[in-house]
């Protein structure tokens, strides 16, 4: 479980290129909740999840992860209970390193680690299990470079590397929007397949709204740095994208202007 | 061609450049940490050591604190740049800076002779082997030992997350690995092995000098880049023994390019050769893959 409670950040404070991105953002993620997040660009999408993850510090509020104040702990102290796969399918893995030593670090996500080598044999049977199960021939691959692998099977990787160890959430951003269509949906279904097997707490940030209503259990829209609404069970089944947009416009009296989301 | 005398000093001396080698291997290629610390924790090795000698500790230990000495001047400039946030080449030119005061002050004048004392090469000499032949067996000894705790070092589970912080920050964070922690023991090992191969030298040559490091980076560099188009540097250990190959050809490549009557070279020579030579090797592998190219162009 997840709580973020008044989270307010504002970049390059006392400039003038002040930009308030976070402006009192409050959300509970419950155990084994897959939510996802829209919102237009500028909305604060990335900057919450970056700060639920530790990336950057917010200048109030709280953030709970499992009971415990994460609010001023680096990225690295967290790492236990958050995990994560970013935007850019290059960005999840070490493209120099092999994908059995990719998938070994992913192992010791928030652990210790020793001075006893990397890759261990045991490991070997539950990487090509998990590997099998992408049904990309990669679990014969083990001592290939990440470098030669294609972005789409990268990212696939990166799913499978965050969800190797059990975490308390597990942070998607717009993690299928740097993608071909193709590869995007084949990344999709196995998110939802790995969160639905694997019972994970999940936060998808998404640009598209169709992707928002077709997965997961409760639909956020961010806009200037707040939640505008929050919809789950009954009121969001057989909801469509115009709908999302009406809901918007009444929340807000405003009228979404942005392309991108009324295109995805 | 190379005198016997000759031949056995560069590779000596190579070997010892394939230790500066493993160090800024760590340095540059597994941390992408551009460190030019080396030029001053290449003498304040040898400095440590001298000091110490002098004094009549066993040189064994000389040696090691002068590893430890070198590991502590890299931590200075791993904290320079991760805790002050100062640019990371800048932070090593002051570490370098700093260390020549640092270095005269632990010797106290601007060189020691060892000629006199006795060094870790002292025992050597009782077996039976050709004079100049004894450092080049001593070393080789050290070197492939560094190869191989190197190797398992760089294949455990901190030596990966050490690897994952050069060549993917944001990467190694997500995955919990205290990155600004990986830098400062990366680049504090390497130096640590800088300052190895500075007391060596010292021990080797007969004395230290304080302006011995001048252009250790340099002779580093060109050994690491010449390994690696020598050998494509696959995977670590690949890259580790091309650190000592390079080491040794580049020795021997300057010693020929000085006994070369016809070229007219002499020691003075010496810095303009390195710069030659350090370019050939830079732009020479991209001349063979071009040139590879245009071949199989021309043929379909």
């Amino acid at each position: 479980m997840i709580t973020a409670t008044d989270l307010k950040l504002t970049f390059g404070k006392g400039t003038p290129l002040e930009n308030p991105a976070l402006r009192g953002m409050s959300l509970t993620v419950n155990q084994g909740e897959f939510v996802t997040v829209i919102g237009s660009n500028g909305a604060g999408k990335s900057t919450f999840l970056n700060a639920l993850a530790g990336e950057v510090m917010v200048d109030s509020g709280k953030i709970i992860v499992d009971n415990q104040d994460v609010t001023k702990l680096p990225t690295y102290k967290r790492a236990g209970s958050v995990a994560r796969v970013f935007q850019d399918p290059l960005a999840g893995t070490c493209e120099g390193l092999t994908i059995e030593e990719n998938l070994s670090l992913a192992i010791k996500r928030g652990q210790r680690r020793g001075l006893s080598a990397a890759v261990k044999a045991r490991y070997l049977d539950q990487f090509k299990t998990s590997l099998a199960s992408l049904n990309l021939g990669l679990e014969n691959r083990l001592g290939d470079k990440m470098g030669l692998l294609s972005g789409g099977q990268r990212q696939a990787v990166s799913l499978l590397m965050a969800s190797l160890t059990p975490s308390a959430i597990l942070l998607l951003d717009e993690h299928t929007a740097a993608l071909d269509p193709k590869t995007a949906a084949f990344v999709l279904e196995l998110t939802t397949q790995i969160i639905e097997e694997q019972k994970l707490t999940a936060l998808m940030v998404t640009h598209s709204m169709k992707q928002a209503l077709e997965v997961g259990q409760r639909t956020v829209m961010l806009h200037q740095g707040q939640v505008v609404f929050d919809i789950a069970g009954k009121d969001r089944e057989g909801l469509e994208v115009k709908d999302l947009l009406e809901l918007f416009e009444k929340q807000r009296g405003l009228e979404i202007t942005d392309d991108s989301l009324l295109l995805g | 061609m190379l005198s016997n005398i000759a031949f056995y000093g560069a590779v000596e001396t190579g070997l010892i450049y394939g230790l500066v080698a493993f160090g800024i291997y760590i340095s540059f290629r597994v941390l992408d940490f551009p460190d030019l610390t080396v030029d001053g924790s290449f003498p304040l090795g040898a400095a440590v050591a001298a000091v110490l000698i002098l004094e009549g500790v066993n040189p064994w230990l000389a040696t090691g604190a002068a590893i430890i000495a070198g590991m502590g001047a890299g931590a200075v400039t791993a904290l320079l740049n991760v805790k002050l946030n100062i640019l990371n080449l800048l932070a090593s030119i002051l570490t370098m800076i700093a260390l020549y005061s640092v270095n005269l002050r632990i010797m106290g004048r601007p060189n020691i002779a060892l000629l006199t004392e006795e060094t870790v090469l002292t025992p050597w000499y009782n077996l039976d082997l050709e004079y100049h032949q004894v450092p080049v067996l001593l070393f080789t000894i050290i070197v492939l030992a560094g190869l191989v705790l190197l190797w398992r070092f760089m294949k455990s589970e901190t030596g990966l997350a050490m690897r994952a912080t050069g060549a993917n920050p944001r990467m190694a964070r997500a995955q919990g690995i205290a990155t600004g922690a990986m830098i400062v023991l990366g680049v504090a090992l390497s130096n640590g092995l800088v300052g190895l191969a500075g007391a060596l030298f010292a021990q080797s040559q007969g004395a230290a000098d304080v302006t011995m490091g001048v252009g250790v980076i340099v002779i580093g560099l060109a050994s690491l880049i010449g390994g690696e188009a020598v050998l494509t540097p696959s995977s670590v250990v690949r890259a580790l023994i091309a650190c000592v190959i390079g080491a040794i050809i580049y020795r021997l490549a300057i010693a020929l390019a000085l006994n070369a009557d016809f070229l007219g070279l002499q020691a003075q020579d010496l810095n303009l050769i390195t710069a030659v030579l350090v370019t050939l090797a830079i732009v020479l592998p991209g001349v063979r893959t071009s040139v590879a190219a245009r071949l199989t162009r021309n043929k379909a």
